[in-house]
């Protein structure tokens, strides 16, 4: 379970000396299994969110619950070091998160297929390959919620083929946050979905509607 | 204190800074030493082999290489949370392993390249065996743990304020004048000696490397409680900085 109550976050304006709200008495749950998407126009705050439900910035308001282990942001920036070579990266997440090493690199080389390119710095990646090493890296360490920014697009057939696979089949039973602006992404992946306007927030049970109300935002 | 996690960061900072150029590992102690050299050089050939009684070798290299382990660990701090936001996407990596990992592998490094142009320098003959090499040793140590203490703090404030960026490169050039870089506290008039000397911790970090290495030659002027007092409430000042820092961050 993660509970969300009345969630503020404000960041720092470089012109204004007001600050800029950007999401404002946002509130929500997300049970065991459930499967959620965050629709909004860029810059409604749907990756602030998704930081903010992850840990790794606090709301100015307001408090976060978690009572499951929830994964990073998977995008395609944050979570893999852009200077460090994917094997780094493997290692330095199988160091933090304590798992065996090769456990997370056979894992990673199967799913990600990134072959050679794996002693490369990730900043000479693709922005699909970014994206099948960071979604490789977060299946290999489990959760129990994975938070997904916008990066299923990006990827090509096969790469969506298998997340797909992962996330249903192999992990029916986890948690999946995942924002895009894809409205076919969306209905393959989630069955309730939260919109985001102008720093509200409002939770849909109806995806299709939801999808409707986001398309004439 | 999670171990795991500032160990990795240190094995990344290994790898990325220094692991996979020709060199390899050795640039760790190598790099500063492309500095140290040549300015070693110029100086003592400009200036008589000595001065005040002191060797001119031994004085600059004992006053370069406090400048370089300063310049090179508070350098490196600055915005350096921006620089490495990508692993604070990890709950579980702060800023505080960041800065530890980091600025702690850059204190080594130069640590360790004091040791290793002591060693190059002692067997060209340049320099001689200390007077007294643990009170030098601790000058050193100290010195990194006052570089330590101000990375910290710059590290912060340049995450909140942006004229950190501009302010702080002046301020580490006027460093090399206010730290003791070219002078001896016995130098100062003795009626202002001491408070220059309370308010000037690099001072008295630059007194313990120096009469650890000239001993009788010179008369050195620190007090060790006194200075280890100043830098724990600037750790205590860096660390309570720090603790807050999550709560101002804004990642991409």
């Amino acid at each position: 379970m993660i509970r969300v109550s009345e969630v503020c976050k404000d960041y720092h304006s470089e012109t204004r000396q007001k600050q800029h709200r950007v999401l404002s008495n946002v509130s929500f749950d997300v049970s065991p299994g459930e499967k959620l998407a965050v629709l909004g126009k860029n810059g409604a705050g749907k990756s602030t969110l998704i930081r903010l439900l992850s840990g790794v910035e606090l709301p100015t308001e307001g408090s976060i619950e978690r009572e499951m282990s929830v994964s990073w942001p998977v995008g395609l920036t944050g979570g893999v070091g852009p200077s460090m070579t994917g094997n780094d990266n493997i290692r330095f997440i199988a160091r933090i998160y304590n798992k065996p090493f090769k456990e997370v690199h056979d894992y990673v080389e199967d799913f990600a297929q990134l072959g050679k390119f794996l002693s490369e710095p990730v900043r000479t990646y693709s922005a699909g390959m970014r994206a099948r090493l960071n979604f490789a890296l977060s299946f290999a360490v489990d959760f129990d919620c994975y938070l997904i920014d916008e990066v299923i697009a990006v990827g090509d057939t096969r790469f969506q083929q298998r997340s797909h696979e992962e996330l249903f089949e192999k992990r029916a039973d986890r948690s999946l946050i995942l924002s895009s602006h894809v409205p076919d992404v969306v209905r393959s992946y989630c069955s309730r979905a939260l919109v985001l306007h102008r720093g509200r927030a409002k939770m849909f049970d109806d995806l299709e509607l939801a999808i409707t109300i986001y398309q004439e935002l | 204190m999670q171990r795991d996690v500032v160990g990795g960061i240190m094995m990344r900072e290994l790898m990325t800074k220094w692991g996979r150029r020709n060199l390899g590992f050795a640039w760790l102690f190598c790099e500063p030493l492309v500095f140290a050299f040549p300015v070693i050089a110029v100086w003592s050939l400009v200036r008589a082999p000595y001065e005040h009684g002191l060797p001119m070798v031994a004085f600059i290299w004992s006053g370069y290489m406090p400048i370089l382990i300063f310049r090179h660990v508070t350098g490196g701090a600055l915005g350096s949370i921006r620089s490495t936001a990508a692993l604070l996407y990890h709950r579980r990596v702060t800023p505080l392993d960041l800065f530890i990992g980091r600025q702690g592998m850059e204190a080594l490094g130069n640590l360790a390249s004091v040791a290793v142009s002591f060693a190059v320098l002692h067997t060209l003959g340049a320099l001689d065996w200390p007077d007294n090499y643990p009170l030098m040793l601790l000058g050193f140590l100290y010195t990194a743990w006052w570089s330590l203490c101000v990375a910290m703090i710059v590290q912060v404030l340049s995450e909140r304020y942006e004229i950190v960026f501009h302010v702080w490169p002046p301020i580490s050039y006027l460093y090399l004048f206010y730290a003791g870089f070219m002078f001896l506290a016995d130098w100062i008039p003795s009626k202002w000696r001491d408070a220059v000397l309370a308010i000037d911790p690099p001072l008295q970090c630059y007194e313990m490397v120096r009469s650890g290495l000239f001993g009788y030659r010179m008369h050195a002027h620190y007090d060790i409680p006194y200075l280890t007092f100043m830098l724990a409430i600037l750790t205590v000042v860096g660390l309570l900085l720090m603790r807050d820092v999550r709560k101002h961050l804004e990642l991409e």
